[in-house]
């Protein structure tokens, strides 16, 4: 039933998605500090580069390349799923406060678990979880009205009082920890993506690969969230079970992302909004060009982070703030 | 033959009861019309008897099985809700809201099989929309979007369809207009339907059966003729009214009715205006 001009438009826009990310790939790698310039990238890719580009491209810029598009995905998609259970456009994972209780808890963990360096990684997303699922519990209970249901102005409100309660907390956990442990919690803040390497990439994609497709399996029942929560009942959907799973799968994907990225917030926001802007309301069409759009954004704003400020660069998630705050007042405003 | 009861039924936000231990038997292939003042409890009758919102005691019987122990989907194969006020996300073609209604019938990724495809487009021709197919519902006036949420129950192929206030923001032509096609619904595709309804003459003239709601309690049932009397009027809602018979339809009316309270008051006034 979904009209045929709209579908071929939906393939359309992932090429020209996919063609972006892929120039901006290439850009990204050929500019700024330890880079491969754009003539040595197909030689360096097929083996034929000198030790310095070989090292330069796959242990620095490769992983770091693939974290970020991967990450981009996981959070755009993690804000179509509360966009969609919440019946709000402006919900973010990282707006509604999830990725605070993330951070708070890789910080709790950072400052007093001995640290194996191997297990740390893969304990990350696992310890993020927690956090952000508990906070997410939390959030839930205070935004939730048995009456009115859930809000989406009061969610919101409730998200952004959490999010930064929960950054206060890691800012006066860090002021009796050691320079080295603070540093590292207040790039993590920021957004500064720091887990730049292939056992990131490894702690990281398992979560991606389950619950991507899982999510796109969903189309149907997230395209009934959007309507009032008596059609779906009445159409027999378990709305209270399906909003469960998928709100955990949610918190899932974001705190996975988050525990190796810092708190990046606003691509949840931007990108399935534009993406719905694109091709409309149905999750099957529009869920593949929200992780494309996310992979994109973040990959830009990184870009720009790296390049501009020299030496050091901006932290990635302070560029996407540039670009996504006046974007969620724009939202904000058009949404009363 | 009564396919739809409910037994002994509670119901309550908050623990504070709004219906308690009513009972009711919904005769089948019949227009049936819940009627009563603001707060009597008759969108809540309602919404227990569709599962939108929990009952704490009694049960709910359809087809001789309970309600809140039957699968939601199988709920959903026997009755359809048209809920008040129902809203959708904005952008979806009318086509694609009435194909929703399929969702009881079908299985993983949602594809339509034909046999979906045609269903869908019966309900679309049954409710006249079918013009308006590839236009999005926002597009449409009230009326017109309250025949594609209509479409979209008949599209879940049950024979038992329940509404709450389904000419509420309409007006009056379109009011007229929907009743119309419920009860064609009912007459030619014999649909059991349940409604709630503010305006007693509509419901008069368009139910075979008539519940009449007072304070969480069912105080009247049966045909319209039978139930709307003076006495019920004053007692449901506290008016005082005058029935009449439609001209046109034969059916009982209100022709005209004044507030208990006013009409006190009214007689009061004569009274010191002839002692004068």
């Amino acid at each position: 039933m979904i009209p045929s001009q709209l579908i071929r438009k939906q393939r359309i826009i992932i090429f020209i998605l996919l063609l972006l990310i892929i120039m901006t790939s290439i850009i990204a790698i050929g500019v700024g500090s330890s880079s491969v310039s754009i003539d040595r990238l197909i030689p360096t890719i097929l083996g034929n580069g000198t030790f310095k580009e070989d090292f330069v491209f796959f242990s620095i810029r490769l992983p770091r390349l693939i974290i970020i598009v991967l990450a981009g995905m996981a959070l755009a998609l993690s804000g179509a799923i509360l966009q969609a259970l919440t019946r709000n456009d402006l919900a973010d994972p990282g707006i509604i406060g999830i990725n605070s209780g993330a951070g708070l808890a890789i910080a709790v963990f950072f400052l007093f678990m001995p640290i194996e360096v191997e297990n740390f990684v893969y304990m990350l997303p696992v310890v993020a979880f927690i956090g952000a699922m508990a906070t997410a519990i939390l959030i839930y209970i205070f935004s939730h009205q048995r009456k009115t249901g859930l809000n989406p102005i009061h969610l919101v409100l409730v998200g952004v009082g959490f999010s930064m309660a929960l950054s206060g907390l890691m800012v006066i956990l860090t002021s009796g920890a050691k320079n080295e442990k603070v540093d590292f919690i207040a790039n993590w803040l920021a957004g500064n993506i720091w887990g730049t390497d292939w056992p990131f990439i490894l702690a990281l994609l398992p979560w991606i690969l389950i619950l991507f497709p899982y999510t796109y399996i969903k189309s149907h029942q997230l395209n009934i969230f959007g309507m009032s929560e008596p059609v779906g009942i009445g159409l027999g959907m378990h709305v209270e079970k399906e909003r469960i799973v998928l709100l955990m799968v949610a918190v899932a994907l974001a705190a996975a992302t988050v525990s190796v990225t810092g708190g990046i917030v606003f691509i949840g926001l931007m990108a399935p909004h534009i993406a719905k802007g694109l091709v409309g309301p149905r999750h099957q069409l529009f869920l593949p060009i929200t992780i494309l759009m996310g992979a994109w954004l973040l990959l830009v704003a990184d870009t720009i982070g790296r390049n501009i400020l020299q030496p050091e660069g901006i932290p990635t998630g302070i560029v996407v703030a540039i670009i996504g705050a006046p974007y969620f007042i724009y939202l904000l405003l058009r949404s009363k | 033959m009564f396919r739809l009861t409910a037994n002994d039924l509670t119901v309550g936000y908050d623990k504070v009861p709004i219906i308690q231990n009513l009972s009711v038997t919904i005769p089948d292939k019949q227009i049936t019309s819940i009627i009563g003042s603001n707060g009597c409890g008759k969108s809540t009758l309602l919404k227990a008897i569709t599962r939108i919102i929990p009952y704490e005691d009694g049960s709910v019987l359809l087809d001789g099985s309970q309600i809140a122990t039957m699968k939601t989907k199988d709920v959903a194969k026997k009755m359809a809700i048209l809920p008040q006020s129902p809203d959708s996300a904005s952008g979806l073609t009318v086509g694609e809201l009435v194909s929703y209604g399929r969702f009881p019938h079908q299985s993983g990724l949602g594809r339509l099989k034909q046999a979906d495809i045609d269903v869908i487009h019966w309900a679309m021709e049954v409710t006249a929309i079918i013009g308006f197919k590839h236009r999005t519902v926002d597009e449409l006036s009230g009326g017109q979007r309250q025949r594609v949420w209509i479409a979209m129950a008949l599209a879940q192929e049950t024979d038992i369809i329940l509404l709450d206030e389904p000419t509420t923001y309409l007006d009056m032509a379109h009011q007229l207009d929907i009743l119309q096609l419920l009860e064609q619904l009912n007459k030619q595709e014999g649909r059991t339907i349940i409604m709630v309804l503010h305006d007693i003459n509509q419901a008069a003239r368009f139910s075979d059966h008539l519940l009449a709601m007072r304070s969480g309690q069912i105080i009247q049932t049966g045909s319209p003729g039978e139930v709307l009397t003076k006495e019920m009027l004053r007692n449901v809602y506290e008016i005082d009214g005058e029935i009449g018979t439609d001209p046109r339809t034969g059916k009982p009316i209100c022709i005209t009715y004044d507030l208990i309270k006013q009409k006190e008051q009214h007689n009061n006034e004569k009274k010191i205006h002839s002692a004068i």
